[in-house]
This record gives structure tokens, sequence and C-alpha cells, in this order.
């Protein structure tokens, strides 16, 4: 029953790759129609319909507020979320609160779109590259995910994926895919750090690689750390530099911050080469008269370097909490992997090796090394590998409150997935039909300070005095770290529905409709 | 008159011919089964225990003890025996180990269950082979799920219970190696995947509990990564607050919680699959030292693996009885009283509580120790 072909895709926050095993077995990275390798995750919803990738930076530059990027931050996210807050205020295009509590992204006055459907879009267009390159539909793939991801962010991946008319043979953490990209399944038995920095986000994961099976015995990262923060630090750098050299002020033209910030970008990539560079933008902004104003100026490493350094110590808390949730001190890591476009800055190396406590490695292509992992993992479920076996860890604890009450843990954090715990609720008044709990991400007790993932309901209840009727509620983390629910009656032993009474993300309804309205569009 | 029989019992995996040397046998010889066909004490059987190898070997026995199964007050001609294996000698038992050493390396283990890709020319043939494979995976996968759902936490790793943190590391990683729904992935067959899945949740779940209670016990700093569980995680259940207004307080946190509770291995004995007596006498050994809340949790874990036992409900109602005592709440324990009763009218304890509770009302320590010791 399976027809079509299966890629491995790097779902990056600002660059997405896809890779497919060739049929000599090895992994091959395809390009663009533009004839680059990475394709950037950027999605412009033009008059004529939605541009994506490379075409897409066109809209960058004319219509900033509805050209998106970075929406796998918003991926999963509650609107109200303080970070997402944070980042909506530099974002230039607006963020609206979905009917759940989602940040959806504000296309015009009357027009929204989740962040699910936007990431659909991009894996379509990846889907159509890999299919013009085979020759044969695509209809599975293996598609990474940050480590961190929740379990509702994980969903809200599948979910674009099956938007996109993808199934999801597997989300692979993209530390694990690196450190399989990068062949340590081939090699010797180590014990990896893996760092990856990329376009939006930070990951670390502590892997033990032991006889062709990968072990992540912890995940860590900064969900809103990565090279689009470096390239704020240094737009905001340069807005003041304008500001003080020419005399006027550009923070509030979106057009003029979006153009500094592609010159900004490109002065970053060359400064990893070389200690200074010239940064040139032809028509910064326009003057009262229409004319417009050039800005040029000579962009030094170091100054870039004492500019992003506060972005950078960001990035030792995470290794940090990494190595301590592995129980490895420093010195028993015997490699550090260093995947993401952004290590190729040498401050990050730098900040990286500092500590990691040794050289880091430097592998010859950080941006595709992830979906060559995701390409060979489509090999190996299919069987052309053998003898690779990867485990995973839940990377957050998982909670569950009834009637309000405290929350109590159900899923450990570092559980080894899959997994499953259940708790037992009872009913509290005569004739109850009806059991509502709540889950949550996190490990606290106290609700305010975890993510509230959704409400549940078990419905049905067979009627009996207070206390009479238990529910035993199973929640199972599967090997993709996607959360299940189902509930037991325990007396009769009958399964019960549970009904979703409101959660974060989209509902399978809402998934299946998009899906034919993508296919219907295209 | 005595007549001779043959058994055959089959082992398709060497871990089933280790359970069957291990476990179904007692002291060494003794096996009790049910057979077939009437048969009478002093009857010689012989035993042929077919290995994974497909060597089979005879073992011969007489019957010690034999009990005619009756269905619906009628003679079923089935018979539950014990037999005792006189011909299952050192020998014997030395040269099966032999050939399972020889034969269960790992890396065989792993082939078993990945066989080579199916060819993609002729796939008419493929899925047919792969359905005969399968249907006998499937038996091999469900068997093995079936004997792990009932064993204890140490059992399910095939460790004992005081095992040193790099022995249950490596045996979780060999039961991973071989159960990992992703080395059945490839085979597309739904079944398959479940049972896989649910064969490396019991292999996880163990080892989460191993290494927690090994952390717990201060014998191991961390082992794998460091699992951040509250104490009360092991039981895996909270303290229900079941009637309106009266949430008991929750029990003093376990500071150690060696493993899940012993539960027997099944005894091969349809007619009692009640079971559950274990967590029973926990239960009643915590109820009589008036650790009514911790007592509870036991006897609602209990009530997972054992949904149906009576005495186990029954008591779980007293328990709740005697928490709202402590606290106080007549009304509440009379009615958690008589919800035990309803439960298991033959429950003593309830019944004299009940009593106790209606003559005298308010809680009594030394009624407590005389119950339940």
């Amino acid at each position: 029953m399976t027809t079509g072909r299966a890629v491995g895709i790097d779902l990056g926050t600002s660059n997405s790759v896809v890779a497919v095993i060739d049929r000599d077995g090895a992994p091959r990275i395809l390009t663009t129609a533009e004839g680059s390798t990475t394709m950037p995750s950027l999605v412009w919803f033009s008059p004529d319909g939605p541009i994506v990738g490379e075409a897409a930076r066109e809209g960058l530059d004319h219509s900033p507020d509805v050209t998106i990027f970075g929406a796998k931050r918003l991926l999963g996210r509650r609107y109200d979320h303080p970070e997402v807050r944070k980042l909506a205020r530099t974002l230039p295009y607006e963020l609206i609160e979905a009917p759940n509590g989602d940040a959806w992204i504000q296309l015009a006055a009357s027009r929204s779109i989740s962040p699910e459907e936007v990431l659909a879009l991009i894996l379509r267009e990846l889907r159509r590259t890999a299919e013009q390159f085979l020759l044969e539909p695509v209809t599975r793939a293996v598609i990474t995910v940050p480590a961190w991801y929740d379990a509702g962010q994980r969903q809200a991946t599948k979910d674009a994926a099956a938007i996109a008319g993808m199934t999801v043979m597997r989300l692979l953490s993209e530390p694990t895919a690196a450190a399989l990209g990068h062949g340590a399944h081939r090699g010797h038995d180590r014990r990896y750090l893996v760092c990856d920095l990329g376009g939006g986000t930070f990951d670390v994961a502590a892997v033990d690689v032991e006889a062709g099976v990968f072990e992540v015995l912890a995940t860590t990262g900064d969900a809103f750390l990565g090279g689009d923060d470096i390239d704020r630090a240094l737009v905001e750098n340069l807005v003041r530099d304008v500001r003080q050299s020419r005399g006027f002020d550009i923070s509030t033209d979106a057009v003029a911050i979006e153009r500094l910030r592609l010159a900004a970008q490109r002065a970053k990539h060359e400064l990893s080469e070389h200690t200074t560079t010239k940064l040139y933008v032809a028509e910064l902004a326009q003057l009262p008269s229409g004319k417009g104003v050039e800005y040029s100026r000579t962009v030094r490493r170091d100054e870039v370097e004492l500019w992003t350094s506060p972005i950078l110590k960001r990035l030792e808390q995470p290794v940090r909490e990494a190595l301590r949730r592995s129980g490895r001190k420093r010195e028993e890591i015997e490699e550090i992997l260093l995947v993401g476009g952004m290590t190729r800055m040498p401050a990050v190396r730098r900040e990286l090796a500092r500590v990691g406590g040794r050289e880091a490695n430097m592998i010859a292509n950080p941006e595709e090394v992830v979906a060559i992992g995701a390409a060979l993992e489509v090999a190996r479920l299919d069987g052309t590998i053998e003898g690779v076996l990867l485990i995973d860890v839940a990377a957050r604890g998982l909670a569950m409150s009834a009637a309000g009450g405290e929350c109590e843990m159900v899923i450990a954090q570092s559980a080894v997935v899959p997994t499953r715990e259940h708790r037992l609720l009872a009913t509290r008044q005569e004739e109850q039909t009806r059991i509502e709990f709540d889950v949550w991400e996190g490990e606290s007790p106290d609700p305010t300070l975890n993510r509230h993932l959704g409400r549940y309901a078990v419905v049905d209840l067979p009627l009996a005095p207070a206390g009479d009727v238990l529910v035993l509620v199973e929640v199972t983390i599967d090997t993709d770290g996607v959360a299940r629910f189902g509930a037991t009656e325990l007396v009769s032993g009958e399964r019960l529905t549970l009904e979703p009474v409101q959660h974060a993300g989209l509902s399978r309804a809402d998934v299946t409709r998009l899906a034919r309205q993508l296919t219907e569009a295209s | 008159m005595a007549t001779a029989r043959t058994l055959h019992v089959k082992c398709t995996t060497w871990e089933q011919v280790d359970v069957f040397c291990t476990r179904k046998l007692r002291k060494g010889k003794l096996l009790s089964m049910r057979v077939p066909f009437q048969t009478e004490i002093g009857a010689p059987v012989t035993l042929g225990l077919e290995l994974p190898n497909q060597v089979v070997i005879a073992i011969d026995g007489t019957v010690m003890r034999a009990s005619p199964i009756e269905s619906e007050g009628k003679p079923s001609g089935k018979t539950w025996i014990e037999l005792e294996l006189t011909g299952f000698t050192d020998d014997v038992r030395h040269r099966i180990t032999a050939m399972a050493a020889g034969e269960a390396e790992p890396d065989e283990e792993i082939q078993i269950i990945v066989a080579p890709p199916a060819q993609r020319t002729s796939p008419r043939i493929a899925t047919e082979e792969m359905r005969t494979d399968e249907r006998e995976l499937f038996q091999q996968l469900s068997g093995e799920l079936r004997r792990l759902r009932q064993a204890a936490v140490h059992e399910v790793l095939g460790v004992s219970r005081d095992a040193e943190p790099e022995e249950i590391r490596a045996s979780w990683k060999n039961l991973i190696r071989r159960h990992h729904p992703d080395l059945v992935a490839r085979r597309n067959a739904p079944a398959l995947s479940h049972l896989a899945e649910e064969l490396t949740i019991l292999a996880n779940r163990a080892y989460d509990r191993l290494r927690q209670a090994l952390v717990a016990e201060g014998r191991r700093a961390v082992i794998g990564s460091t699992l951040s569980a509250p104490p009360g995680w092991l039981v895996g259940f909270e303290d229900m607050s079941s009637a309106g207004g009266s949430a008991p307080k929750p029990s003093p946190a376990p500071t150690r919680m060696p493993t899940a509770p012993p539960i027997v291995a099944a005894r091969p004995q349809p007619g009692t699959a009640q079971g559950g007596e274990a967590f029973e006498q926990r239960a009643r050994v915590m109820l009589g030292q008036g650790d009514s809340g911790t007592a509870r949790e036991v006897l609602a874990a209990a009530l997972v693996v054992y949904p149906r036992s009576k005495p186990l409900r029954s008591l779980y109602y007293v328990a709740t009885a005697l928490a709202a005592l402590q606290d106080g709440e007549l009304m509440l324990a009379q009615s958690q009283l008589e919800t035990a009763l309803a439960h298991h009218e033959s429950c003593i304890e309830a019944a004299q509580l009940l009593e106790h509770v209606k003559k005298h009302g308010g809680h009594d320590p030394d009624l407590m120790k005389r119950l339940f010791r």
C-alpha cells in the first residue's frame, strides 16, 4: 500500500532542505529550481497567490507585511506567550490571536492564516522539487524538528505535512539527524554533543552512539535564539548608525528595515570568511523630496561580535543544561558537532568551544547535514540501512490536572519514548457522566508555570454514586514524541470516548479541509 | 490403565525456551499444565520440546497429580496435570543452554526480525512471503507481550531485583534492539508496529522505573539521562480526591519505592485469574500500620492490572473509608464501606469496620491491627 517515494526534509526556520536516497544508497541533496541546495523558508502572499522560496525574496522588498519568514517559530505557540509577544514587535507582519489562543498570522484585515498552513506551503514546494527530480509522486517524508519541540508543536508539524499531502514517517530530532547525517553510525562509539544553531533556533543534544544505537540522553535548546536574532542585532545597530551618521530615523520604515536586514545578512556571511566587509544599500529610504538615500559602510568582524555578544552569551545555558541532564561532565564528551549555518560564525564556534571545553568539530556542510540525516532515516525505516537504532527521550514532561487542581506529572522529563503513563480520575458527584481534565506541558505543580496543551473530556460515563466510577486515563508518547490519550472505565474495562474540549493546534477536520483546499488550488 | 502420551511444546524463540526452563518448571522439573485428554497419576508422558532451531528434545516424565477439569458441571475431557520431568537432567539442560548460546547472538536476533528487504521486482511473491513470516512474528511478539505484561519491572528487563546499573542498561538496550517499532516499520503492517510499540513501551517504562529507583536509593547519581520525576511518580497514581470537598491529604511521599510491587508471573490457571495477592498483602500491611493513603495508591495501581479482582476493589474502598475516618468524616467512611461490601459481600474487614463505625463511630487503631494482621 505504500505508493510514492519518501524524502527527508529539514524544515528550517529560515532555510529548508530536501534530500533523497539514490538508488545506489547514497544520500543526495536536491537543488531547487534556482539551483540552490537550500530553499528559504519564505512565503510571499502576493496578489497572484502564494510564492514560496527564493522567488519570495522579492516580497521581502515590496511587501514585507505579507511575506512570512520564520513561521516555524510561531508553530504551536500561544499568542500571549511572552517570547511571542517580544517577537511580534520585531516582525514586519502582524500576529493575531486565534480562537483557541494560538498565534496566527494576519495577512489582511479579514484574512488570517495559521503557521501550519504557511509551513504546508513550504513543504509542498519541497515536495514538488523532489517530484521533479524523482519523476515519481512523493507521499511520505521524514521531517526534522527541534529536539525541544513539545507534543503540541510536533503534532502541528505533522498537520502541516498532512496539509501538504504527505504522511510523516517519523519526526526526527534535528541533533539526532545531524549525528546520523554526519555518519556517526559508521564510525566509532562516541559520546557526542550536538550544537545546532540555525536561523531561528538553538538546539543542543547529548547523543551517545554505541554499536549503531543512537541514544539521545538529553535535549535542550532556545527557541528564540538563532541567525535571525543576530541579524536583528545588526539591524538595530545599523539603524542607530544611520541615525547618528545621516541624521534620520528609519526604525519605523518597514521597507528600509527589511533592505537593511538583507544587506546585514550578506555582510554577516562575508564576515565568517573575512575580517572586514562593505555593506551597501542602494536605496535605503526616500527623502521627503523623493530623492533616494544611499547607505554604505565598512563593517568589521570585531564590531559585529561586540554587537552580538549579548546574544552569543545565551549559547552557554542550554549547553550546560544539556550536560547536566545527560549526567555527563564536560570532559566525558568526546566530540562536539556543530550544525547549522550560524556555526560558521567564528564567534559562535569560539563560544561553543569555550562552554564545551574542547575544540568543536566543524563539519563541511553544516546546512545540509540535517537533511542528509533525514534521508538516511527514510532509508533506515524502509529497511535499507540495518542495525541502526535511534532512541529518544521526551523533551518535556507532561502533566495533568482535573477540576482546576494542581498539575501532576504524568510523563517525566527525559523519559525514554515511546512510553505510556496513566492517571486515575474519579467522579465527584452522583450520576456524573463527564469528567474533564487538562493536559499541560511542563513539570511544575503550578499550572501557570506550565503550557496548556488542551482540555479533554471523558464522556458517557455509567451512572453511579460519587467516586464509584473510576476512569483510567492513559497518555502515550509515541516515537514521534506526539501525545495520544485513551480512557478506560476501570470497573467494566470498557473504552470510553475522549472528546477534545479545547486544544492548541488545528483540529482533524481543519487539517482535512485545508489539505483538500491546497490540492484543489494547485 | 495408564496410557503413555506425548506432548508437544513448541518454543519459537530462545526467550520462550528460557521462560520454559526457568519459570514454567518448578524445582527444575515440575510442570503444571492443562492437557486435552484424561489421564491418571503415574501415567508416563513424554514431552517433545521443540527448540527454535527445529531440534526436538524428548523428555520423559510421569504424571504426579491429575485433576479432571469440569465445564458447567460436566467432565470436559481435559485434565490439569502436574508432570515430573524425570528426563530433564542437567545434561539436557546443558545441551539446551549450549544451543541457545550458539544461536542467540545479538546480531542474529535482530536479523530474525529484520528480514532482508523484499525484492521490488516480484512484489506479489514478496507480500505472500511476508505474510507467513509476519504471522509468525505476530504470534511471537504477542506471546512476548502477554508474558511481559504480567511481569514485574525487573522481570521485564530480565534482571534480578538488585541488578547493577550497567546490567539494567544493557538488558534494556537489548530488549529495545529486538522490539523497537522501527525494526518492523518497513513491513507496513499496523498490527506488528502496534505490538512492537507496546513491547517497547513496556521495556522503556521498566527501564525508567528501575533507573529512577536506583537514583532514589542513592546507588547511582544518574543512569542514562536525568529523569525529572516527582517522588510519587513510580507508583504512577495520584491520590484521588473522589468525594467532593473531602480531598484527603496526600500521603507522605514514599522516599524509597523499590520498583513496582512484586507481581508474581501469571500462573497457568485460568480459573483463578483474579491474582493480585501480592498487592493485597502489601496493602493489608500498610492498612495495619494505619497508612491508608499509601495503601490506597497501591490498590489503585493493582486495580489497573487486576480490574476485576473483587478483594482488591473492596479493599480499595476500605482504604478510602479509613482515610475518611482518620479525617473524622464518618458519613463518607460509612458510604465507602457500604460500597466495599457492595463490590464484595464477603469482605470481612468492611463488614466489621462498618459495624464498628455504626456502633462506636470514629477511628480505632487497635481494631485496624486486629483486622489486618
